[in-house]
């Protein structure tokens, strides 16, 4: 029962991370309906920024995903701009192709700057655990990273509907054309909302560094999961991605017990292909998109 | 092989329909169909270049027929995918799942059952189409992301199964299929051997293509691509449309994949269900140009042979290359090669600059 317990726990909170990363996923998905296959990539990349700056400056992973968020920021903002831009109304094979194309770019560049092992970023307490009743163990560094999950999804659900720059997102991804007569610069918008998502990613990014391994072969993986998570709760909604995370995690946490082998992955796509199938709209109800006849 | 004329009857097609459902009364003219010699013209073509192809072999060394053995089967990998992706616009990233599917089909029959690698490449056909059609049903009601998301979770899915069944797959650790001595079912092609089934195996996938492009079927295919509502106003029965060809699709992948079991001998999970393979046939129709039958050859043979050179010239970071390639090349040419020729021949308008403004934002 502890272990079914302890597994469940830790699920939960490897599910607010990886809520974190399907956040943005879902962001660009559901605004832009771009589905950008480099998401992991930039995830990687905030672990291999917060990882630097620990080595050049000593600077605590946890702290460095501020910068990691800022520098993924920026390069988001300047891809989406320049690059994505120029074939955002092309059919959708062609944008999965510019992310593919993306993620090998990142991916095989991270892999000659800093080679394919895998690294972390040490912490003095990340490793300490507190120990609750009934010897259930909370990993700090993991529960450091939940807690920084959840208030970056939650000030993105303040960004997203009390700013005006999140009305302007929103309203973006509702009708562009609308959008624009009233003013709205698409371009800037959408580069806005790549360069959040982005540095959304970089910060999870860093926030994984310090609790786990990681190499850039991690990114498709990251992908994967945040493709997962973001169905399970509905495209475009955030607080459904993170809803999507956790229940992803959970899954994981507690199949992983009682299921031999990877079997636990094959359940996680079952689930994945049984919800499209049966409600493309998530789990978590109304995606703001749900009525969008794509091209 | 070549039939990118057919674009215009099909567009025709469509606008006849139009002024029937307006007038019903209107005569119904005789379906539109190139003339005899339009319509052999692309086959004698397509027979040269398999001829090409044999003369070829006699020509190349050992690692070069290798190569050239690779690149036909993505030219029938390519062809296979453009049959749905290209035709009907819904893109399947599980592609690989059908290329794994019939490469453990094959296992199953040459390892379990003992059987000759000539009855498991049909029973790879029939077991990846069947699983295709069994899948497809409810997963093709889904459009554009939402399709292309659920097959790549198909895919990952069967990846797991597999690795999940050491008995029967050998598991992650990988299977061999007994390919000398006495207990082997069928020995092993060699390697001309192999050239000769991947050239054929991809000349019987763009044959294929090629009958369905120019039947009656090729242009319901692509009325859906157009407006599947009006398709199915048209009284094309869109779901067994597009299943039957998603099944077809899945079924040419399948052989190739079983061909592939058998021409590497030991074969994993991880390799038979890359998720790059898909890709890889995506980013060949794509560029190639889709929804015609040369695009994803000329696209396959450009793709794989960049990919290859790339190999052998930038060692550490060909990826890195090929991966800068695929953007700068969709930028440039997101509507693919042949459309891109057929465009601008036909507006005399060929600056590439002007292309990249078509779908800017």
């Amino acid at each position: 029962m502890t272990q079914l317990v302890q597994a469940g726990l830790y699920g939960l909170l490897q599910g607010c991370m990886l809520g974190l990363i399907a956040v943005g996923f879902s962001l660009v998905w559901g605004v832009m309906n771009v589905v950008n296959l480099a998401h992991g990539a930039f995830v990687v990349v905030g672990a291999y920024v917060a990882f630097e700056l620990h080595d050049l400056f000593g600077l605590d992973p946890f702290l460095g995903s501020v910068p990691a968020a800022l520098a993924l920021f920026v390069f988001g903002y300047l891809t989406q701009r320049y690059m994505i831009n120029l074939v955002v109304n092309a059919p959708i094979f062609i944008t999965l192709l510019l992310t593919f194309g993306l993620q090998l770019l990142l991916v095989n560049g991270l892999i000659l700057v800093f080679t394919a092992d895998y690294r972390s970023v040490p912490t003095r307490y990340a490793a300490d655990s507190l120990v609750l009743p009934g010897d259930v163990r909370l990993p700090l560094g993991r529960l450091i990273a939940a807690l920084i999950a959840v208030g970056l999804t939650v000030a993105l659900g303040y960004l997203m509907r009390r700013t005006r720059t999140g009305l302007a997102i929103l309203a973006t991804g509702m009708d562009r054309g609308a959008a624009r007569l009233m003013g709205i610069r698409a371009r800037h918008v959408y580069a806005l909302t790549f360069g959040i998502a982005a540095a959304l990613a970089g910060g999870a990014g860093a926030a994984v560094g310090a609790v786990s391994t990681f190499s850039p072969a991690d990114a498709g993986r990251f992908t994967l999961f945040s493709f997962v998570a973001a169905v399970l709760g509905g495209l475009g909604n955030t607080s459904g991605a993170l809803l999507g995370g956790l229940v992803l995690g959970l899954v994981e946490g507690i199949g992983g017990q009682l299921l031999p082998g990877t079997l636990v992955n094959a359940l996680a796509f079952a689930v994945l292909v049984v919800v499209l199938a049966i409600r493309p709209q998530g789990i978590a109800g109304r995606a703001f998109y749900a009525s969008r006849v794509e091209a | 092989m070549t039939n990118v004329d057919s674009e215009d009857p099909a567009t025709e097609v469509t606008g006849v329909a139009g002024t029937a459902a307006a007038a019903p009364v209107a005569e119904v003219p005789a379906p539109i169909r190139p003339d005899g010699l339009r319509r052999a013209l692309p086959w004698a073509v397509g027979l040269l270049a398999l001829a090409a192809g044999f003369g070829l072999q006699t020509q190349l060394y050992t690692g070069q027929e290798r190569t050239v053995t690779t690149v036909f089967m993505f030219v029938g990998l390519a062809a296979a995918w453009n049959l749905l992706g290209g035709y009907t616009g819904y893109a399947s990233f599980g592609q690989v799942g059908f290329f794994g599917l019939g490469g453990y089909a094959t296992v199953v029959v040459m390892v379990h059952a003992h059987l000759s690698f000539w009855l498991a490449l049909p029973v790879a056909a029939v077991v990846a189409g069947g699983f295709a059609a069994l899948v497809g049903w409810p997963l093709l009601r889904l459009r554009g992301h939402y399709f292309a998301v659920a097959t790549l979770g198909v895919a990952e899915g069967l990846r797991e199964v597999m690795t999940n069944l050491p008995r029967l797959t050998g598991g992650g650790a990988g299977i061999t299929i007994p390919t000398v001595g006495p207990e082997a079912p069928t020995r092993w092609l060699g390697n001309d051997g192999f050239y000769v089934l991947f050239l054929l195996l991809a000349a019987f996938v763009v044959a294929t293509a090629g009958i369905v492009a120019s039947t009656p079927a090729g242009y319901a295919l692509r009325a859906i691509h157009q407006d599947e509502e009006a398709a199915a106003a048209m009284g094309i029965n869109t779901t067994v449309a597009k299943t039957l060809v998603f099944a077809g699709s899945a079924a040419l992948t399948g052989m190739i994949g079983a061909a592939y079991a058998f021409q590497q001998v030991t074969i994993y999970p991880e390799r038979l269900f890359d998720v790059d393979i898909t890709v890889l046939m995506v980013v060949m129709v794509v560029l190639g140009g889709s929804g015609t039958i040369l695009g994803p050859v000329l696209g396959a043979i450009a793709v794989a042979y960049a990919s290859e050179w790339l190999r052998q010239h930038f060692t550490a970071g060909h990826t890195f290359v090929l991966g800068a390639l695929i953007i700068l090349a969709v930028i440039l040419l997101p509507q693919g090669f042949t459309n891109y020729v057929r465009d601008a021949t036909k507006s005399r308008r060929f600056s590439l600059l002007e292309n990249v403004r078509r779908y800017r934002l």
